[in-house]
């Protein structure tokens, strides 16, 4: 299997005390300074984080994005189908956003970066998704891309058929070398474990709080461990 | 020039459609253009900016047509065009 080593990260959230850690944004709107205001305007707050963060760890603006989300924008597509039952006409801007892959989007246009995206929804799998893609990326020859996973609550009307969800978006520089603190991720096959993993699941093992995730669905759990040098 | 009744309310308008942060409608000079340079708004503004005219005046415009670029074109112009049809 391709190493992957965990060059650095990024995350934001208002449910959790940063403590110290810089990489964590624990604002509740988040700046969103990456992106012009006239492209701000349309982020959700999610929107604004994950452009921002992609905008610290992609500084040369040549990295291949993924983003992961399991239920993406969902209040902006319920939303709009409330308004086609009421026969009303569907907001151009409102639908533009409301799409998977909108907030990579927005990044693409605002930094200049011409890579490749893609956008991923995987039934609570997001995480292990990422993982096998990324390892796709790196196999085909890439050095480092940029992983994304972020997740919002689910609209109220659907909360009852998924679990619980905090908003919360994490970013990762992942890279088929050891570059200086990086550490490797490594992934063991497990009989059982968490039902999901969420952002808020990565952000807690990022700071330390959990030394390994699992993921039912997927049967594999991760750890990092240092580089040896 | 002073800014008309209707032109305040078109200002109005297009900053809350088009969600506009920190922009005021003093910021919105009737002569300088609405799209690209000027206000700098886009090609999803110009669809969601039809869609409130439709809404609020019952006006509608044929997206290729070249009169409806004349109509865009900045602030007064859309006022001309919302006082024309107000008048049929």
């Amino acid at each position: 299997m391709t190493d992957l080593y965990l060059q650095d990260w990024r995350a934001w959230t208002p449910h959790r005390e940063a403590a110290g850690e810089s990489r964590l944004d624990t604002q509740d709107k988040p700046a969103g300074k990456a992106v012009p205001a006239m492209l701000r305007r349309r982020l959700n707050l999610i929107g604004r984080a994950v452009c921002d963060m992609l905008a610290t760890l992609d500084p040369e603006t040549n990295r291949i994005v993924l983003h992961a989300s399991r239920h993406g924008d969902g209040e902006r597509t319920l939303e709009m189908l409330y308004g086609l039952n009421e026969g009303d006409p569907l907001s151009p801007a409102r639908f533009g956003l409301s799409v998977h892959n909108a907030t990579a989007g927005v990044y693409s246009i605002a930094s200049g970066n011409r890579c490749s995206q893609q956008a991923i929804a995987a039934s609570g799998s997001e995480w292990a998704a990422l993982i096998a893609e990324a390892r796709g990326y790196l196999a085909d020859g890439q050095s480092s891309l940029l992983l994304v996973f972020s997740d919002q609550p689910v609209p109220q009307r659907f909360a009852a058929y998924a679990p619980t969800s905090l908003s919360a978006a994490v970013a990762l520089r992942v890279g088929s070398q050891p570059t200086g603190g990086a550490q490797r991720l490594v992934e063991t096959m497990i009989p059982t474990g968490d039902s999901t993993l969420q952002p808020l699941d990565i952000i807690d093992w990022l700071m330390g709080s959990r030394q390994r995730i699992t993921c039912a669905i997927s049967r594999r759990g991760w750890q990092l461990e240092p580089v040896r040098s | 020039m002073t800014t008309t009744a209707l032109e305040q309310e078109l200002k109005e308008m297009i900053i809350e459609t088009l969600e506009l942060e920190d922009v005021t409608p003093e910021d919105i000079d009737p002569n300088e253009p609405l799209f690209v340079e000027g206000l700098g708004l886009d090609s999803i503004d110009a669809l969601e900016l039809g869609l409130a005219l439709q809404k609020r005046y019952g006006i509608t415009l044929e997206s290729e047509a070249e009169s409806s670029r004349q109509h865009f074109a900045n602030l007064k112009s859309l006022a001309a065009l919302v006082e024309s049809r107000r008048q049929q």
